[in-house]
């Protein structure tokens, strides 16, 4: 199944969202985390010296003061003053344990910072020990979470959002551009005019068609023109001759033998003429030049051109059976099913034996038109063009040629079957 | 009869003139479309044959000064082009006939003939020939007042005949007459003889004088 452009970058933002939003909950909390320990050790630190100053400046003798000491590391959890049994210089110690806090209601282990740092009270050396308590880390990446989780999906839902309108809106151009090729016609010779658009690859996918289309109905122009001209220019020397011709039967003094000489002569002629025509023709149809469609009666057709060709059939002694469907009508083009049914009732006609039968049926799925006949003809060439011309044969040989390329242009299936002595040519519409 | 040959090729111009020559028939050329617009309206002709690629413009416009000049001329297209199209355009026009080339100099005998008699006796369209009266927009023939039943093709012949009198017909050029379009790809022209026998035997059993003869075998000729 297709899908259409924004849906599929949709798929990759999303996750790349999702990634990076991912990512931001450990960054975020790492920098929460960093920034809330700094702020505990200056909160200890500061302590440690304050703890340190009150103390000094107390000047408790030294009974006091260890009773104090003793007070101190029993009210205040967490901290710890010990004297030390001589001065061990040294920095600070900053670190972190996990233990339980004996007064929280929970048995959870909470994490600590300590400070352990060496201070001398009434120059004595002692070492004091604060911890405090960091916040529940739980709670710091939880909280996180849920709001970045909140960001994301309201992310996605913008994507989503903004995707449907962007969707219709941003497209348009390019399907007003599809639109206006898939009505294009090129017999009618008009260029598109595509509309105006401000995204810069649309206007240039505009600009490159239109110079293609204006190449093209030229192209096609210049085609249509030549075979015209060309036909145009090989039909007055053939009426020259023919005319001249007739006025040569015209003079007096002819024998016999003469005049038959002219009679071969203008029936090659005509041939030749015939062959011009359907040339011209097949070209017309090839360069699309039959476009116009209509609904046509099969049947009234047919019965059309057996009138006009009675006297040929009567005079082979045919016997015409045809089965008409009144109602059978195809979408086609008017003047090209004529020549198509004429052209198969001819050749019906012309290669049938004296005294044959033609049986002709028309129906809404196709017309057969069977003669009587002696031998089977080559189905894989016949329907290429002069194939089966022969001194005994009269026709321009392109008669089945254009009954094919009619067939092709309107999308309709030519078969051919020798069966039973006869010739069967079936259309399937 | 003055007819105007409106064609640039030299060669057709003067077949058409030599065949139509005689007593019946004047012919003037032109092969410009000036020279045509000249001639047109300076002058009346019986009859108009007109090429359509012309040097110099397009013949249907002189098809449509014609028609808005309201001149009676008959005009019958000589053309090239046999595209469904063009045929409807000149007739739409106002042409009285389309002829593709290449044709036979008797069949455009024929034609010229017709469009002059619908042009000129309209309704009250009868030829009389001797003893052999023919009406034309009723399709009838009598031989001195008695009718002669002909088919359509028999009657079609006669008319064809009489305006190519004295002129040589070839079965070949009756056989394209008849079937027209049809004519090279039949091999069998005898259909011809068949008609013209008949047609014989009708009019010599009614008791008109043998107009037509056979010549040279299988050619014919009217009068």
């Amino acid at each position: 199944m297709k899908k259409s452009l924004l849906h599929k970058t949709l798929l990759p933002i999303t996750l790349y969202s999702l990634f990076v939003l991912s990512a931001s909950v450990p960054a975020y909390y790492y920098l929460v985390d960093s920034i809330w320990l700094e702020e505990l050790d200056e909160h200890n630190l500061s302590i440690a010296k304050q703890t340190e100053n009150e103390l000094n400046k107390l000047n408790l003798s030294d009974e006091e003061l260890a009773g104090s000491i003793l007070l101190w590391n029993k009210i205040q959890p967490g901290t710890n003053l010990k004297e030390l049994p001589r001065h061990v210089p040294g920095p600070d110690s900053v670190y972190t344990v996990w233990k339980q806090d004996p007064y929280e209601e929970h048995k959870d282990i909470d994490r600590f910072r300590g400070l352990a740092r060496h201070i001398m009270i009434n120059d004595k050396p002692y070492e004091l020990i604060i911890e405090t308590n960091i916040e529940e880390t739980e709670e710091i990446v939880l909280a996180i979470s849920l709001v970045t989780l909140f960001f994301f999906l309201v992310l996605v839902a913008g994507f989503l959002l903004l995707n449907r309108k962007l969707s219709a809106q941003l497209w348009k151009p390019f399907r007003n551009t599809l639109d206006r090729l898939k009505s294009f016609n090129l017999s009618s010779q008009t260029s598109i005019a595509f509309e105006k658009t401000d995204i810069l690859e649309f206007e240039e996918l505009n600009d490159v068609l239109q110079k293609l289309i204006a190449k093209n109905i030229s192209v096609y122009r210049l085609q249509k023109e030549f075979t015209e001209n060309a036909s145009h220019e090989l039909q007055t020397p053939l009426a020259i001759i023919k005319n001249k011709l007739d006025l040569l039967l015209q003079k007096e003094t002819l024998t016999d033998r003469q005049y038959q000489i002219i009679e071969e002569a203008n029936k090659a002629l005509t041939r030749l003429s015939r062959i011009n025509k359907n040339l011209l023709l097949l070209a017309k149809i090839e360069n699309h030049q039959f476009d116009n469609n209509e609904s046509i009666p099969v049947s009234s057709l047919i019965s059309q051109s057996l009138g006009q060709l009675k006297e040929h059939s009567d005079n082979k002694n045919l016997e015409v059976v045809f089965d008409p469907d009144a109602e059978a009508t195809v979408n086609g083009n008017k003047t090209l099913c004529e020549i198509l049914i004429n052209n198969l009732l001819l050749n019906a006609i012309r290669h049938n034996n004296p005294n044959g039968i033609i049986r002709i049926k028309a129906d809404q799925q196709g017309i057969s038109v069977a003669n009587s006949g002696s031998n089977a003809l080559d189905s894989e060439a016949m329907f290429k063009r002069f194939a089966n011309v022969s001194s005994t044969n009269a026709g321009s040989g392109l008669g089945l040629a254009i009954i094919r390329q009619i067939c092709l242009r309107h999308g309709w299936n030519i078969s051919y079957q020798f069966s039973d002595h006869f010739h069967i040519f079936r259309i399937r519409f | 009869m003055k007819i105007l040959i409106i064609e640039d090729e030299p060669e057709l111009a003067q077949s058409i003139a030599e065949y139509l020559s005689g007593k019946s028939y004047l012919c003037e050329f032109a092969s410009t479309f000036d020279q045509a617009q000249n001639k047109i309206h300076s002058y009346h002709y019986d009859c108009i044959l007109l090429d359509i690629m012309l040097p110099g413009g397009n013949g249907l416009k002189l098809l449509e000064e014609l028609s808005s000049m309201d001149k009676q001329d008959g005009v019958i297209i000589i053309s090239a082009r046999d595209a469904l199209d063009d045929k409807i355009a000149g007739l739409q026009t106002g042409a009285d006939d389309y002829l593709t080339k290449p044709f036979h100099l008797a069949e455009l005998a024929a034609r010229i003939y017709s469009v002059i008699r619908r042009k000129q006796f309209g309704n009250t369209n009868t030829i009389q020939h001797n003893e052999l009266r023919i009406d034309l927009p009723a399709k009838t023939v009598s031989v001195r007042g008695r009718n002669i039943a002909l088919t359509r093709k028999e009657f079609d012949l006669l008319i064809y005949f009489i305006g190519n009198k004295n002129r040589v017909i070839s079965k070949s050029t009756l056989a394209e007459h008849l079937s027209g379009e049809f004519a090279d790809m039949l091999d069998n022209h005898d259909f011809v003889y068949a008609h013209i026998k008949n047609l014989k035997k009708k009019l010599q059993d009614s008791g008109c004088a043998s107009y037509l003869k056979t010549i040279y075998g299988t050619g014919y000729r009217w009068g």
